[in-house]
């Protein structure tokens, strides 16, 4: 019993580890994501949208990450370039693990570094509307 | 032609005739200065003024005033990136590469004629602008200006025309 009770523990803790690795809730989440501000030329807080990391692998789409002056996750942001967006193309399985979603914006965006193309902002909040302000500036 | 070494906002600043410039102003001779913007989401980018008439050995500071991107002001030569050329051949190109929010970037233009740039990520937005060096009335730039070459349809359509630059001095983003 005593050896079964251990190994529920075992269990327990190793899976608590393995989520507290996988936490992307504060900033910065583990790796591959990467600050964004380190991989291409952009200010490292973006107005509207806050700090982002992405796992370069997945660019152009993301997920992109962002995170707000506390370090807490704000929104979960995917960018489609419009090009991509056509018969022939799909984004299929994109990663999505900031969590519970509040609410969802979507608009265009003429391009940045990174992303050099006009594309869509796919931005999946996991604050509410009212607490967008964390990240206005 | 000369290149000067990115600037900080703030330095030098005073000598910049800050376009809220009449053209009479642009053709004294000052430095002009020309505004990288855009919304914050990222939506819209441009230049302004878009086009603009200077005098040979003038220089041009661009500056970026958008707190939410980078910019480039890059020269359509094929130096950069294998772009056609349009600007005039005796000039040198340039290319300030990516420009942080209030960073800027400045050259001297000494060749007469029509000088075309672009910025790196937001061509294919229409984020273009046209310099017209020299004096009006003596050359037909007309021509040299309508020469294509191979761009995205929404910079072709962004240029001011040389009518407008020559007719007002200046073509501010509308």
């Amino acid at each position: 019993m005593k050896k079964l009770a251990l190994a529920v523990v075992v269990t327990m803790a190793s899976s608590f580890c393995a989520m507290a690795a996988n936490d992307v809730t504060k900033s910065p989440p583990p790796a591959p994501y990467q600050q964004v501000s380190k991989l291409v030329k952009l200010p490292d807080f973006l107005p509207g949208m806050g700090q982002l990391f992405v796992d370069p692998a997945s660019l152009p789409a993301g997920p992109f990450l962002a995170y707000d002056h506390d370090g807490q996750v704000v929104s979960t942001i995917y960018m489609l370039p419009i090009k991509d967006l056509n018969p022939d193309k799909r984004f299929d399985n994109l990663a999505a693990p900031g969590g519970k979603v509040d609410h969802v914006d979507v608009y265009y965006n003429a391009g940045h570094p990174g992303v050099e193309v006009p594309h869509a902002h796919v931005v999946l909040w996991h604050v509410s509307v009212d607490d967008e302000a964390r990240v206005a500036k | 032609m000369t290149l000067t070494r990115r600037q900080i906002l703030g330095t030098g600043g005073g000598l910049v005739a800050a376009l809220s410039l009449s053209p009479s102003a642009v053709w004294s001779g000052e430095i002009v200065e020309i505004k990288m913007q855009g919304r914050d989401d990222g939506s819209q980018v441009w230049f302004d003024p878009i086009g603009i008439l200077i005098k040979p050995g003038q220089t041009v500071r661009w500056i970026n005033l958008n707190s939410s991107n980078a910019h480039t002001t890059t020269a359509y030569n094929p130096e950069n990136f294998g772009q056609p050329l349009r600007m005039p051949k005796a000039a040198k190109s340039w290319n300030s590469d990516y420009l942080l929010p209030n960073e800027s970037f400045s050259v001297r233009l000494m060749e007469q004629g029509v000088y075309d740039y672009f910025c790196i990520p937001h061509e294919h937005a229409g984020m273009v602008g046209r310099i017209i060096v020299g004096e009006p009335e003596k050359h037909g730039w007309t021509e040299q200006a309508a020469v294509s070459g191979d761009l995205p349809k929404e910079a072709l359509k962004a240029f001011p025309s040389v009518e407008d630059i020559m007719m007002n001095g200046i073509a501010w983003r509308t």
